[in-house]
């Protein structure tokens, strides 16, 4: 019955979840875009691009979960940034296939760049779920 | 690159203003506001504690 159609229609996704999530995480804004939503995109996929190179232009070191020695909040603090540095999708696994591992010097500049290597990864995630939102139809 | 404390919060004030602008609300409008919003109280903490800092320890 149309009446039926046009109710059920509003609760379908508009693309599947379970994939769009994927994509989303890997190539940051790339959810968007496939949502339709393509200048917002290329937003998302500029500002996680931006940051995160500033955050190499700054030499700041990458996490790394398995880092030998320290006590469980050290322990936390590298898995939780690593975690925050995966989020950043391909530009992550670029810098590291290219071989960027600067030494963990001591320097604001270093720990900053640092920080804004994860936060990169933690915008992508703002992003990601923005874009899940909206292929749920929870947002425009 | 070597940014001083004021150029990379700056910085990352931007960056974080400009997404949470686009995640958070509905219209094209709504979200520039909203941007504009968040990176006004990015800068409002950044010289209100500065500010703070150097009167506290002089």
């Amino acid at each position: 019955m149309p009446a039926n159609t046009a109710s059920a229609a509003p609760s379908q996704p508009l693309w599947s979840p379970i994939l769009l999530i994927p994509i989303a995480w890997f190539i940051p804004g790339a959810g968007h875009f496939l949502l339709g939503r393509k200048i917002r995109g290329a937003i998302v996929f500029g500002t996680v691009l931006v940051t995160f190179l500033i955050g190499v232009a700054m030499r700041g070191p990458l996490y790394h979960p398995a880092a030998d020695g320290g006590d469980v909040l050290s322990r936390l603090i590298q898995f939780g940034g690593w975690i925050g540095d995966m989020a950043a999708g391909v530009f992550y696994f670029a810098a590291s296939f290219m071989g960027y591992a600067p030494p963990d010097v001591a320097g604001y500049s270093p720990d900053y760049g640092s920080k804004f290597i994860v936060a990169a990864g933690l915008l992508n995630i703002l992003a990601i779920v923005d874009a899940y939102e909206i292929c749920t139809r929870q947002k425009d | 690159m070597k940014l001083d404390h004021f150029e990379t919060t700056v910085i990352f004030a931007l960056v974080s203003s400009v997404m949470l602008g686009l995640v958070t609300k509905r219209t094209d409008k709504e979200r520039l506001r909203y941007g504009l919003y968040c990176f006004g109280c990015f800068m409002a903490a950044l010289f209100g504690i500065g500010w703070a800092m150097r009167l506290l320890h002089g």
